[in-house]
C-alpha cells in the first residue's frame, strides 16, 4: 500500500483513503457545441498512457475530500509530486 | 416533540468493557457540516473561534478539508438563521463512538491504517477502518471518538468489540 | 533408527515431556523440540514421499527453507492443516502429524513405481506425452496425475479458527533476530526510535541458538529488548511480504504452538509501515549435488548442528561430511565436540587451510580432501557412501548413518527481493547480494553477503566417474528435478532462467526454490557455458513461506467479512417475516409473505393491496444529496439533463443524470426547498458514485461556483406512503401541512411535522399511485413505520418489498437504472427525450448526444412487450430475435431487462431493449429459448393508467 501526500492535508496519507481519478489536466471545453466531433472524441475518449512520468488525478475521498493532481511513475510506481487542483502541469 | 415517537439506536446503549478498554455509545448529539470558502466565514457566522487547519478542532468543530467543517454541539443546538454559510442538518447520518482506556490505541489500530499513537489530541480527521469510512478525533491521550454512518455502526461495534475482546 | 537424543545440552527443557503422534504412532519429545528434531531424537528418518517419484525423504534442514518434511497436522474438525514443515512445527502434548503423498503407508508406497520408471519421467514429460488426444487430458490424464503426483490433501471444512489483524508503525522494523537483527534493533533501540523486531521462530536468536558460546550474549540482549518500552519483538511471526513505501506483511502464530488453543485468534495479520527497513534474513545453505543426494539421512551441515546444538539431537551414530566450503568443518566439528559421532570429513578441494583442518584433526576425525561422495547405499536411511577421488580413481564404500553437506551460503534475499532492490553477484560466495533499493531499507549480517562464511569451492555438481545420465542428483527437492532434467532442457533450446525455471519447474514449489535456485542456475550456466550473470534470476514474490488463507482474509471472516448496511426499519421487517435481498451493500426486504405464501403469492397481495388501498415501503436506502449555495440551481442545471432554474421552491422534478459520453448513469426526483438549497435522490447503488461524480465537476471544472454538497442518505428514514387511501392514512398524524390536492400537488415538497418529529413530505410516486415519501431523522424511522401501520390498519395498510415495487413500476414503464440500462442507453434509446432540456446551451453529456453514433438509425432503444401467451413470464436477460427460424448463429436485436407478472393486468408483461425498438410498435418478435421461441408483440412502455389519472387524486 502506497503512501500519497495530500497536498491539501499536506501529509502523507495511506492508498486506502484515496481514488484514482484518471489522467490530469484535461479540463472539459468551455463550449462543447461549437466543437466538432473529432475534437470531442480527443477530449473524450483519448488518453496518453504513457511508460513512466504520468500526470493523473486523484481524490482524498476518505480524507479532506478533495481532487488533486499527481505525477506517478507508471514504471516504478512512484509518486514523484503532488500538487493541488487548478495548478499549473509539473 | 420527540417524547412523541422514540429514538432507536443501532447499537447497544450499554458500554462494552474490556480489559484496558471500553467502548461506548456516544449520546445523542446535534451535527452540523458547515461549508464556506474560509475558517473566517463560518467564524462570523457562528460567532465563535473555528480553526482553518485540517486535520484539528477547536471548539467542538473539526476542519476535515478545505471549505469542510464538522460541528458536533449538544443536542438541541440550533442553527443561527440567514447564517450566509452552508449548513446541513446530519445530526442523524452518524453515530458516535467512544473508544477509551491504554488499549484504545491498539484496539483502533486493528484497523486504521494512521499512526494513531502520534497522532495528537486534538487532531480529527476523516478516515478509514478496513473499507468503512470512519472520522477519528483524539479527545484525551486514552480516549478517542469515532463518527460513523449509522448503517455501518453495526459493524464497526462488533469488530472494534470482537478485537477488544481478543 | 540412527538418530538418538544426546545426554546433555540443546535449549529443550528436558523437564516438560510432550507425548504426540506421527502416523498413528506415539512418540516423545520436550518443550522446545520442534517434530523434525523430536522425531529425529526418536530415530525417525522417514519423513514423507517426494512429490514426483515418490522417492523416500528426510529432513534435509532445520528451518523455514526445509523442502521434503512436509507434515499435515489435525487439530480436530475445521482444524486441518497440510504441507507445514516439520521443522517449523513446535511440539505440543497431544499433536498429531501425519506424512502426505503416500499410499497406503509412508514406508511402503504404491506409486514409488514412479521412482522406477524415473527415466521415463524427464523434465516436460507432462507436456510432451500427455498433449494427445486432448480430451483425454481433462477426464485421464490430469486426474491421474494428480493422484499421483502432490503434496497433503486440502482441508474439506470450513475454518474453525478465527484470525485477527492489524496496522502497526515504527521507525525501525529490523525482520529477523539472529545476532545481526539483534545487534541492530538494540542500536536502533538505544535511539528512543520504536522498534519492531519480527523473527519466525518461536525464539530469537536464529543462529546463536546453535552456538551455545553465543548464548549468555543472546540471553543478555533479550533481556535488554523485552525491557525497552519502545521495542516490539514478534517471535511466531514470518514477515512474508515487502510492498511499497516500507509497508510489511507479516503473520504471527498465535495458538499453532499450544495444547489448548483457548478461544482467541489462530494468526494475526501485521500490516507494519516502517520508517527504515532493516533485513537480517540470513543465509540458507546450498545442499551438494550428487547421485543420492536425496536419501533420508542427507541434509545440510548446518541443520545437523542445530539439532545436535539446540535440540540436543544427534542425527546418526556415525556421521560423515560432504563439504566443498569450510563451514561445514566447523559445523561437524561443533557436533563432534558436543558427542556426535563423526566418521569422516570429505571436501572436494584439496586446498582446505590448516587451520580448517586442524580442529577436526584434533579430534581424530579421518580427513578425505579432493574427494567426492558419488553414491549412497540405502533407500529409506543412510546406510553408506561411495566416495571417489575427483579424477574418479580410488572408488570405496564408508559406512555412516547420516551425510552431511555443506555446499556454500546463499543469502536470503527474498523480500529484498520483493522491494525490488537489485542484485549483484559475488564470485566468492557464488551466489547474489543486495545491491541497491529505492526502498528506505538496509541488509545486515549473512543476507547482505558479510557475515565471516569462511572459504568455499564452487562446484555446481559434485564429479563422478558413473555415467551422468544414470544419477539421481537431485537439485530442488520439493519439485523432484535433477541437474539432469536442467541439462536436457539447455539441450532442447531453453536459454533463459526464466523459461528453464518453467520448464523444469525447478523453484517452483511451495518452498520457493530456497535450496535450488542457485544450483539449478549454475548447472544452467554451465550447460549453456555462459556465465550465471547473463542468464538471469528468477523473481522472488511474496510469500516468503506459504501463509494461511485465514490470517490473510484477518477478520473479514463471517459475519464481520464486510458490512451489511440495515435500515432503521429493518429489524421491524425481520420481525415480520421479510425476505431480504441484498442491494448494493444494503439488505433490504424483498416481500412480506404470510404465513402459506411463496413468493408469487406474497408479491401478487402486496400489489393489489397498493392499487386497491395503501402499501408501506421502506425507501430509506435512496441515495440522497443535499446541495446548498447561492449557485445550487446553477450547478444542477449544468449536471442534470433537465432544467432547474426554473423549479419553483417547494416543487420536485425527476433528474435524469448522464455521463459526459452521453448514456444515463443515474436518476432520482429531486426537490427544491428554498432559492438555495435542494434535496436531491439517486439511486440506491448510485449513491457514492454520483456524489463523486458531482464533486469532480464542482471542484475540478466549476470552482467557481458556490455550492456545497452534503451526503445525507443516512440523515433521513424514508417511508413510501403509496396508494389511494395513502392521504387518509396521513391526515391524522402530520401538522403543519395542507395534504390537500389543491395545496400539495403531485411532484411538490413540504416541510413539517408528523407525530411532532420535523419532516420533508415529499408528494412522488414509484407506482403510479397516490404516493408520499416522508422522509424524518433516521433514529425516528422505526417508531414512525409503527405508527403509520397502526393508523393504516383500517385502510388495509400492506407493508411491500423491492419485488412489488419493481412490477409497480414496470406497469408504469419506470426504468431502473442499471437494469433497464446498461452504461449505454442514452435518454432518446430509453424514451426520456422529454426529461432532456434542449434548450439548455450546455449540460453534462450534452453534446455527446450529437455525437454520429447516438443519432443513427438502429440503436437499441427501451420498450414494451407483451407475450401472446398472457401466462408466459419471459425470462430476463433472454434475447430477442424477428425470424426464429433463421440460421444459428442469429441476428439478435435485443434482450429483455425486466419481466414480470402483472397482478394488476392479470398478465405478463416486460421491457426490452431492441434495435430500432420505438419504430417497432405492434411488430412480432421472437425469444428463442431451449424448448421453443416465445412470440411477443411490442408495445408502449406504459402499461397501465397510461394518463396518469390515478395519480392526481
Amino acid at each position: 500500500m502506497i503512501l500519497i501526500h495530500c497536498p491539501y492535508c499536506d501529509e502523507k496519507r495511506p492508498e486506502i483513503e484515496f481514488v484514482y481519478g484518471g489522467e490530469a489536466h484535461i479540463a472539459r471545453p468551455a463550449d462543447p457545441a461549437t466543437m466538432n466531433d473529432a475534437a470531442w472524441e480527443r477530449y473524450l475518449f483519448i488518453r496518453n498512457n504513457p511508460r513512466g512520468r504520468h500526470h493523473e488525478r486523484w481524490r482524498h475521498s476518505h480524507g479532506c475530500g478533495r481532487f488533486f493532481n499527481a505525477v506517478r511513475d507508471t514504471v516504478t510506481d512512484r509518486f514523484e509530486t503532488t500538487y493541488k487542483a487548478g495548478e499549473p502541469r509539473r | 416533540m420527540s417524547d412523541v415517537l422514540a429514538r432507536a439506536e443501532p447499537i447497544p446503549t450499554a458500554p462494552w468493557v474490556g480489559r484496558d478498554v471500553t467502548i461506548r455509545l456516544a449520546p445523542p448529539a446535534a451535527r452540523f457540516s458547515l461549508r464556506a470558502r474560509k475558517a473566517a466565514d463560518v467564524q462570523d457566522a457562528l460567532g465563535r473561534e473555528v480553526t482553518g487547519k485540517i486535520g484539528t478542532t477547536i471548539n467542538g468543530i473539526a476542519c476535515l478539508g478545505p471549505e469542510e467543517w464538522l460541528w458536533r454541539a449538544p443536542e438541541g443546538t440550533a442553527t443561527p438563521a440567514n447564517a450566509r454559510i452552508a449548513i446541513t442538518d446530519i445530526g442523524h447520518r452518524h453515530v458516535g463512538l467512544i473508544v477509551e482506556g491504554p488499549r484504545a490505541v491498539s484496539v483502533l489500530s486493528a484497523g486504521c491504517p494512521l499512526d494513531l499513537a502520534t497522532f495528537e489530541v486534538g487532531r480529527a480527521t476523516r478516515t478509514v477502518f478496513e473499507t468503512v469510512e470512519i472520522i477519528i478525533e483524539r479527545e484525551a491521550p486514552d480516549r478517542f471518538h469515532v463518527e460513523v454512518w449509522r448503517s455501518l455502526s453495526v459493524w464497526l461495534w462488533m469488530v472494534l468489540t470482537t478485537t477488544a475482546g481478543d | 533408527m540412527s538418530g538418538y537424543r544426546l545426554a546433555n545440552g540443546g535449549r529443550i527443557d528436558r523437564g516438560v515431556r510432550r507425548r504426540f503422534t506421527f502416523d498413528g504412532r506415539p512418540f516423545e519429545g520436550f518443550s522446545g523440540d520442534t517434530l523434525a528434531s523430536a522425531l529425529l531424537a526418536g530415530g525417525v528418518q522417514l519423513f514423507g514421499r517426494s512429490f514426483k517419484y515418490h522417492r523416500p525423504r528426510g529432513v534435509l534442514g532445520a528451518g523455514s527453507e526445509e523442502p521434503n518434511a512436509l507434515i499435515s497436522v489435525n487439530r480436530g474438525p475445521g482444524r486441518f492443516t497440510p504441507n507445514l514443515r516439520a521443522t517449523g512445527i513446535e511440539v505440543y502434548e497431544g499433536l498429531a502429524a501425519t506424512s502426505q503423498n503416500r499410499w497406503p503407508s509412508l514406508r511402503f508406497d504404491l506409486a514409488a513405481i514412479n521412482d522406477r520408471l524415473g527415466m521415463f519421467f524427464p523434465a516436460g514429460f507432462y507436456n510432451k506425452t500427455f498433449m494427445w488426444p486432448r480430451s483425454f487430458w481433462e477426464t485421464l490424464y490430469e486426474p491421474a496425475i494428480r493422484r499421483m503426483a502432490g503434496l497433503g490433501n486440502p482441508p474439506t471444512e470450513e475454518d474453525r479458527d478465527h484470525y485477527a489483524a492489524t496496522y502497526a508503525h515504527c521507525e525501525c522494523l529490523v525482520i529477523g533476530a539472529g545476532p545481526a537483527g539483534i545487534e541492530a534493533a538494540l542500536e536502533a533501540a538505544s535511539t528512543g526510535k520504536r522498534v519492531i523486531l519480527v523473527d519466525e521462530q518461536d525464539e530469537a536468536g536464529g543462529g546463536a541458538m546453535s552456538d551455545p558460546a553465543l548464548w549468555p550474549w543472546l540471553e543478555r540482549s533479550i533481556a535488554t529488548l523485552a525491557g525497552a518500552p519502545n521495542v516490539t519483538l514478534l517471535t511466531r511471526t514470518t514477515a512474508f511480504g515487502y510492498y511499497h513505501d516500507n509497508f510489511i506483511g507479516a503473520i504471527e502464530r498465535l495458538t499453532d504452538h499450544l495444547a489448548d488453543i483457548g478461544k482467541g485468534p489462530r494468526e494475526r495479520l501485521w500490516r507494519i509501515r516502517a520508517g527504515e527497513v532493516i533485513l537480517a534474513q540470513g543465509a540458507i545453505e546450498r545442499p551438494l549435488v550428487f547421485d543420492g543426494n536425496d536419501t533420508p539421512g542427507v541434509m545440510l551441515a548446518s541443520a545437523a548442528r542445530t539439532f545436535a546444538l539446540r535440540h540436543g539431537v544427534a542425527v546418526g551414530r556415525s556421521v560423515a561430511l560432504m563439504a566443498t566450503h569450510d563451514s561445514g568443518w566447523r559445523d561437524i566439528v561443533a557436533m563432534a565436540k558436543a558427542g556426535v559421532g563423526v566418521c569422516a570429513v570429505i571436501d572436494a578441494r584439496t586446498n582446505v587451510s590448516n587451520d580448517v583442518q586442524a580442529e577436526a584433526k584434533a579430534l581424530g576425525i579421518p580427513v578425505h580432501l579432493g574427494q567426492c561422495v558419488i553414491g549412497v547405499k540405502g533407500r529409506h536411511a543412510v546406510q553408506a557412501i561411495e566416495v571417489a577421488s575427483t579424477d574418479g580413481s580410488r572408488r570405496r564404500t564408508i559406512a555412516c548413518d547420516a551425510l552431511l553437506m555443506a555446499g556454500g551460503w546463499t543469502p536470503t534475499v527474498h523480500l529484498w527481493s520483493h522491494a525490488r532492490g537489485s542484485l549483484a553477484w559475488r564470485d566468492a560466495l557464488g551466489a547474489y547480494v543486495p545491491e541497491t533499493c529505492s526502498e528506505i531499507v538496509r541488509c545486515v549480517g549473512a543476507c547482505a553477503g558479510t557475515w565471516d562464511f569462511g572459504a568455499g569451492g564452487l562446484i555446481n555438481t559434485l564429479p563422478s566417474p558413473k555415467p551422468s545420465h544414470r544419477a539421481r542428483a537431485f537439485v530442488d527437492f520439493q519439485n523432484d528435478v535433477t541437474a539432469k532434467d536442467i541439462r536436457l532442457a539447455v539441450q532442447e533450446g531453453f536459454r533463459s532462467i526464466e523459461h528453464i525455471k518453467r520448464y523444469t519447474t525447478t523453484g517452483m514449489a511451495t518452498d520457493q526454490g530456497k535450496t535450488s535456485n542457485l544450483n539449478g542456475l549454475r548447472i544452467a550456466s554451465d550447460a549453456l557455458a555462459r556465465p550465471v550473470t547473463d542468464i538471469g534470476l528468477t523473481t522472488f514474490r511474496p510469500p516468503y513461506t506459504p501463509q494461511s488463507f485465514g490470517a490473510l482474509a484477518g477478520r473479514a471472516q463471517g459475519p464481520l467479512f464486510q458490512p451489511t448496511r440495515k435500515t432503521p426499519i429493518d429489524g421491524w421487517a425481520e420481525e415480520h417475516g421479510a425476505v431480504f435481498e441484498l442491494v448494493a451493500q444494503w439488505r433490504r426486504a424483498r416481500y412480506f409473505p404470510k404465513p402459506g405464501e411463496d413468493m408469487h403469492v406474497a408479491v401478487n397481495r402486496e400489489c393489489r393491496m397498493v392499487r386497491q388501498a395503501v402499501g408501506i415501503f421502506d425507501a430509506s436506502t435512496l441515495g440522497k444529496i443535499e446541495v446548498v449555495g447561492p449557485d445550487a440551481a446553477e450547478f444542477l442545471n449544468r449536471m442534470y439533463t433537465n432544467p432547474w432554474k426554473s423549479l419553483e421552491p417547494g416543487r420536485c422534478r425527476y433528474g435524469l443524470l448522464l455521463r459526459e459520453d452521453g448514456f444515463i448513469t443515474d436518476d432520482g426526483v429531486s426537490a427544491r426547498l428554498d432559492d438555495d438549497r435542494f434535496h436531491l435522490t439517486t439511486t440506491t447503488g448510485g449513491a457514492t458514485r454520483v456524489l463523486n461524480m458531482m464533486e469532480d465537476y464542482l471542484q475540478t471544472e466549476w470552482p467557481d461556483l458556490d455550492v456545497w454538497l452534503t451526503s445525507i442518505t443516512e440523515q433521513y428514514a424514508v417511508i413510501a406512503l403509496q396508494g389511494p387511501m395513502a392521504r387518509k392514512v396521513l391526515e391524522p398524524l402530520v401538522e403543519g401541512i395542507d395534504l390537500s390536492p389543491g395545496a400539495f400537488p403531485h411532484m411538490a415538497i413540504r416541510a413539517g411535522r408528523i407525530c411532532g418529529i420535523p419532516t420533508r413530505l415529499f408528494r412522488v410516486s414509484f407506482t403510479g399511485e397516490l404516493g408520499f415519501e416522508i422522509n424524518v431523522p433516521t433514529a425516528f424511522g422505526r417508531a414512525l413505520w409503527e405508527r403509520l401501520m397502526a393508523e393504516g390498519q383500517h385502510h388495509g395498510i400492506t407493508p411491500y418489498g423491492t419485488e412489488a415495487m419493481h412490477v409497480l413500476r414496470a406497469e408504469k414503464g419506470f426504468i431502473i437504472v442499471g437494469q433497464d440500462t446498461d452504461g449505454t442507453v442514452t435518454p432518446y434509446d430509453a424514451g426520456l427525450g422529454w426529461a432532456v432540456g434542449t434548450k439548455k446551451k450546455d449540460f453534462v453529456g450534452k453534446r455527446s448526444l450529437a455525437r454520429p453514433d447516438i443519432v443513427a438509425p438502429g440503436r437499441k432503444q427501451l420498450v414494451g412487450l407483451m407475450t401472446d401467451d398472457p401466462n408466459l413470464v419471459l425470462e430476463e436477460g433472454a434475447q430477442i430475435v424477428a425470424d426464429p427460424k433463421q440460421a444459428v448463429p442469429m441476428t439478435m436485436l435485443g434482450h429483455v431487462t425486466s419481466s414480470y407478472w402483472s397482478e394488476t393486468l392479470g398478465r405478463s408483461i416486460a421491457l426490452a431493449l431492441v434495435a430500432g425498438g420505438h419504430g417497432r410498435t405492434g411488430e412480432t418478435l421472437y425469444i428463442p429459448m431451449p424448448d421453443r421461441a416465445h412470440s411477443v408483440k411490442v408495445c408502449s412502455r406504459l402499461f397501465h393508467d397510461a394518463e396518469g389519472a390515478r395519480l392526481n387524486v
